[in-house]
């Protein structure tokens, strides 16, 4: 069976699946690499030393989801030091502090992230050893990893600048004070540390350690500490990297079903043309006696045959994308330099078993309808679409409509989800009703009076295109899918993106914003000293999660970054108040979208570090969009941040060089143009949507390319027919560059008919006008290329055969 | 008489395969001419270098007075359409439009109006006028190779090459074909050359040229059926050298 099947095979159709199958294992594989990283890379420990760390629990578990990340650290007792070190088998506890440390002058060697780089010398005994000079003993003296014993250096700490003497050099990454200044500049006076690390005693299972741990503190599931061991211990030193991992998974999760369905449909397509092409042979296979399950088969075997072998080069490519991606995650700042991808062999199997499932589906639609054909002899006929198939395409494309009004209720960035949602319907239903379609418009144009005077290769190229509606109808939906696809995921970000930024600059008209991300954050001083000069704010970003606020939220708990203000930010910034004021943001106080609640309501917040806060609504907002739907008092966050220090100041200068001294401060950055909080954020992640779309749309773009190539070299027999009716050569060019332009054609107006509705009720819905956010030139940039390539994956193969 | 089509010293190989050797050779006006020979004699290559489908490797094609040797492939198309039609074994019609619009194919081709009288005889004389909407596959195969013949006549070329244009076709259906051809030779003065293997078939020709080894070895004046059929038993049984 399996040689005969192989016998069977004509290359040139299977040779289409083995380039889809080629690429799509480089995008599961690809995707596969960054959800292993999520759950298997290996952030660098500082605490190598410690056998076990305990630290508060960082994340809120959900039902039958992700849990919910805690990005800002969460405290533990200092009493838990003692209790730790009293369990059996410990040898030795340590409770580690982190605060935000850098050098001002000079080099203090690697620090690693300047808001966590400080730390007491205590806890050295567990991250590295001394290599020349001494402890420091006196508030002013440091140990650090760069440098020479003896050294003055200005260090910036926890947001005071002081002068200190260096007088030991170590081997382990940070800022190393005595553990008195320590707990004073980490403002621990209360009694609080970050984790608790334990070295085991000698012979002691580390495994079996944290047991024990966890038993004596009542940690576990439910309680409220974690006890980490292995490779664990690195996310309990850094819960902002466990967060940004958290990114790895929903990256591929957002654009693994795009990708899925692509590989599907491009898989699909090629085998339909590898079964297209034989048809006679599967013909008289049936009327020799075989089953339509033995001629089903017959197909499936081809199918695999062709995507197996694709399968370990697919793969490679896969890692090598893999590899580009994690760079182009850490450029844009969504994945941390120190977060390495994972590179192990399961995303590869998994890509293999997924991809095979895939060629299986589609190997047995693709030979559903020939294999229960009643055996008769001679060409079937051209196929005619089937009516239910025509039905479910309309009606799918009718649904995508419906989807795509979102945006005009819901105006955050989930309504980002109408459009995109509604283009992959749209795109569902056009591979659908497409053939009906174009054999109705083809129809039209055939009988038109137009046609009845046409030159011969355009009366030809048109009757070939209706005549041929299915193979037509393949190449017209798998173009006009990617021209969907990507014009209304790209414009969507950029709307959207827009939206924000409008909303935000009218917001913070004439306003400069002063940042020191090379400090950790906002010294203390600096804020007086910009007050001398001019009306200034300060600013704390943090993260919030609560219960949904808007339409479109996350139905359990969600998680946002959010802008903490306050209530000098009253005149400063404008958040286009609609009841209430932001100078009365003290307290355990928020201010909403006005959307989201009213003034005098109460609203559950669950600060950055997991404390649970029943805050008053003391304004709303109109400018949601540009601001996030829910701003925090700043006392309420600077009690919940890592660092306790401020992100950014928003000053009014009446000229921005009155500003001109703080600004050469060292590590001190102005921006007069001030973006959004949400800028970052959004402006990263579209850059991330926009390079895997292009991969994403580059692989269709090769894989219809290719199929084109196939269906045109398959035309000889055709070709040669029309020769002998008269055809001369050039005519027969003219006419399948008729043909190509008439493809071209149909999926470009599909392809921008399918995404205007969406992207224009988007722009009513976000500017106030029926057109989306540029780059516009992006539509006809597209219907070029689709053009261009249509053209040239006809033409060239027609050229060879016509001789 | 004078000739529609001559070769003078045609030869053509496929690799090793002499398929015609230096074949010189008139196809007089106004007459029906059959070919015949054994498989491999090299008839179908002689109809094809006659209707200048395939340049020869050597000798001279003259149609309608010009050397198709010395034209260009476009150019030869067209020296193609003006003077020659042809009717082939599995018909060659589109099945995606009309018989209609396949009869008229090769006049738009050339960018030609149809000759309405013309078209409108050929197509009463042929039994077709019911058919002209429908699409090849809902005829039998009478009636597309029907449709095909007026499709070769509907450019008036001054000779009609067909091949093996029963081959596909049941009895009755083949001799209706063959009487239209008949036909057209003697009530519209066509010119019509034949290459078949049915000995009957070539009985209703005026002609009939025997092929074997790429030569033409025997030129008879309407042979019966029965004497054709004893001539190719003979070419069977002796192998040639």
């Amino acid at each position: 069976m399996i040689r005969l099947s192989l016998a069977l095979a004509k290359v040139g159709g299977l040779f289409v699946v083995f380039a889809a199958v080629l690429g799509g294992m480089a995008l599961v594989t690809g995707a596969g690499v960054l959800v292993d990283s999520a759950f298997r890379a290996q952030p660098p420990l500082r605490l190598a030393g410690a056998d076990v760390v305990v630290s508060a629990r960082q994340s809120i578990p959900r039902k039958e989801d992700l849990p919910v990340a805690l990005p800002e650290r969460a405290r533990l007792p200092l009493s838990l030091v003692a209790t730790v070190s009293g369990v059996p088998g410990v040898a030795h506890a340590v409770g580690d502090l982190s605060f935000p440390a850098a050098a001002l002058s000079g080099t203090a060697g690697r620090t690693g992230d300047p808001a966590t780089a400080g730390h007491g010398w205590s806890s050295l005994a567990m991250s590295g050893r001394i290599t020349a000079g001494r402890a420091p003993r006196t508030p002013d003296e440091i140990a650090v990893s760069g440098g020479k014993v003896g050294q003055r250096l200005q260090v910036m700490a926890a947001g005071r600048s002081g002068t200190y003497r260096v007088t030991a050099v170590v081997d382990a990454p940070g800022v190393y004070f005595t553990d008195a200044v320590a707990v004073t500049l980490a403002d621990r006076a209360g009694g609080a540390v970050d984790l608790v690390a334990v070295r085991a005693a000698a012979g002691v299972d580390p495994g079996a350690l944290a047991q024990k741990v966890a038993g004596r503190l009542g940690a576990g599931p439910t309680g409220g500490y974690e006890v980490s061991t292995g490779r664990d211990r690195a996310d309990a030193e850094s819960p902002g990297a466990a967060a940004s991992r958290g990114l790895l998974l929903i990256l591929p999760g957002s654009i693994g079903g795009i990708s899925l369905m692509v590989v599907g449909f491009v898989v699909g397509g090629g085998l339909a043309l590898s079964v297209n092409r034989q048809r006679r042979d599967l013909a008289l296979i049936r009327a020799a006696g075989a089953t339509p399950r033995q001629v089903r088969r017959i197909v499936t075997v081809q199918a695999v045959a062709a995507a197996l072998p694709a399968a370990l080069p697919g793969a490679a490519l896969g890692y090598l994308l893999a590899a580009r991606f994690g760079d182009l995650l850490t450029g844009v700042g969504l994945l941390r330099a120190d977060q390495s991808l994972a590179y192990g062999p399961l995303p590869a199997v998994a890509a293999t078993l997924l991809l095979l499932g895939v060629v299986r589906v589609a190997a047995w639609a693709a030979a559903l309808r020939i294999s229960r054909m009643p055996v008769i002899a001679g060409l079937p006929e051209p196929r005619t679409p089937s009516k239910v198939r025509t039905n479910a395409g309309l009606l799918i494309m009718l649904a995508s409509l419906v989807l795509a009004t979102l945006p005009l209720f819901v105006r955050t960035e989930s309504a980002a989800v109408g459009p995109a949602t509604s283009a992959i319907l749209a795109v569902i239903g056009l591979a659908l009703a497409g053939p009906w379609l174009i054999q109705q418009l083809t129809g039209a144009l055939a009988r038109s009076r137009l046609m009845a005077r046409a030159p011969g290769p355009i009366w030809l190229a048109v009757n070939n295109s209706h005549g041929y509606a299915l193979r037509t109808a393949g190449a017209v939906a798998a173009l006009g899918m990617t021209l969907t696809l990507g014009l209304s995921v790209a414009l969507t970000q950029t709307t959207i993106a827009t939206a924000q930024s409008a909303q935000a600059a009218e917001g913070m008209r004439g306003l400069v914003t002063i940042t020191a991300h090379e400090l950790g954050g906002i010294p203390h001083d600096l804020l007086t000293d910009v007050r001398a000069t001019t009306k200034a704010t300060a600013v704390t970003m943090t993260t919030v999660a609560t219960e949904p606020l808007l339409l479109g939220d996350d139905p359990g708990l969600m998680s946002r970054p959010a802008m903490a203000l306050g209530p000098d930010a009253e005149g400063l910034i404008d958040l286009d108040i609609a009841a209430g004021s932001l100078a009365r943001l003290t307290g355990d106080a928020v201010a909403v979208d006005e959307k989201a609640g009213r003034v005098g309501e109460h609203l559950d917040v669950i600060m950055g570090d997991g404390a649970k806060v029943r805050a008053r609504v003391v304004a709303t907002y109109r400018r949601g969009l540009g601001f996030g739907p829910i701003v925090v008092s700043r006392d309420l966050a600077s009690a919940h941040t890592t660092t306790g220090l401020d992100s950014a100041i928003l000053a009014r200068p009446a000229d921005v060089a009155d500003l001109g001294a703080l600004a050469r401060r060292p590590g001190i950055t102005l921006a007069s143009t001030p973006d959004g909080p949400q800028h970052a954020a959004t402006s990263a992640q579209s850059l991330v949507n926009f390079a895997v779309l292009a991969v994403l749309m580059g692989y269709v773009l090769v894989a219809v390319a290719n199929r084109l190539v196939a269906t045109t070299t398959a035309r000889r027999e055709e070709f040669a027919g029309l020769r002998r009716t008269g055809a001369a050569p050039r005519q027969l060019r003219r006419m399948v560059r008729w043909e190509a332009l008439l493809v071209g054609a149909g999926a470009s107006v599909a392809g921008l008919a399918l995404c205007a509705v969406p992207l224009g009720l988007l722009g009513i819905g976000f500017l106030g006008r029926p057109l989306p956010a540029g780059p516009l030139w992006l539509a006809p940039v597209s219907v070029a290329g689709v053009m261009l390539i249509v053209c040239l994956a006809m033409e060239v193969p027609a050229r060879k055969i016509i001789h | 008489m004078s000739a529609v089509v001559s070769l003078e010293r045609v030869r053509k190989t496929y690799g090793e395969v002499t398929a015609l050797d230096h074949v010189s050779l008139d196809f007089p006006r106004g007459r029906f001419v059959a070919v015949m020979g054994p498989s491999g004699s090299g008839k179908t290559t002689l109809l094809q270098c006659a209707a200048g489908l395939e340049p020869p490797d050597s000798g001279q094609v003259l149609i309608g007075g010009a050397d198709v040797t010395r034209l260009s492939e476009t150019k030869r198309t067209e020296l193609r359409r003006k003077h020659i039609g042809f009717v082939f074994q599995s018909y060659n019609l589109l099945p995606t439009v009309s018989i209609e619009d396949n009869i008229t194919l090769p006049l738009r081709l050339a960018g030609r109006r149809p000759d309405r009288a013309w078209l409108d005889e050929l197509v009463g004389r042929m039994g077709l006028r019911e058919r002209l909407r429908h699409r090849p596959a809902e005829l039998s195969g009478g009636q597309q190779q029907r449709a095909a013949i007026v499709r070769a006549l509907v450019a008036r070329p001054d000779v009609v090459f067909a091949d093996e244009p029963t081959g596909a076709l049941d009895l009755r259906n083949a001799i209706r074909v063959l009487d239209v051809l008949r036909g057209l030779v003697d009530e519209l003065g066509q010119t019509v050359v034949m290459v078949t293997h049915d000995p009957a078939a070539a009985a209703r020709a005026h002609d009939t040229l025997v092929m074997a080894d790429g030569k033409v070895i025997d030129t008879l004046a309407a042979p019966t059926a029965d004497e054709l059929a004893v001539r190719l038993a003979h070419l069977a049984a002796e192998p040639v050298a």
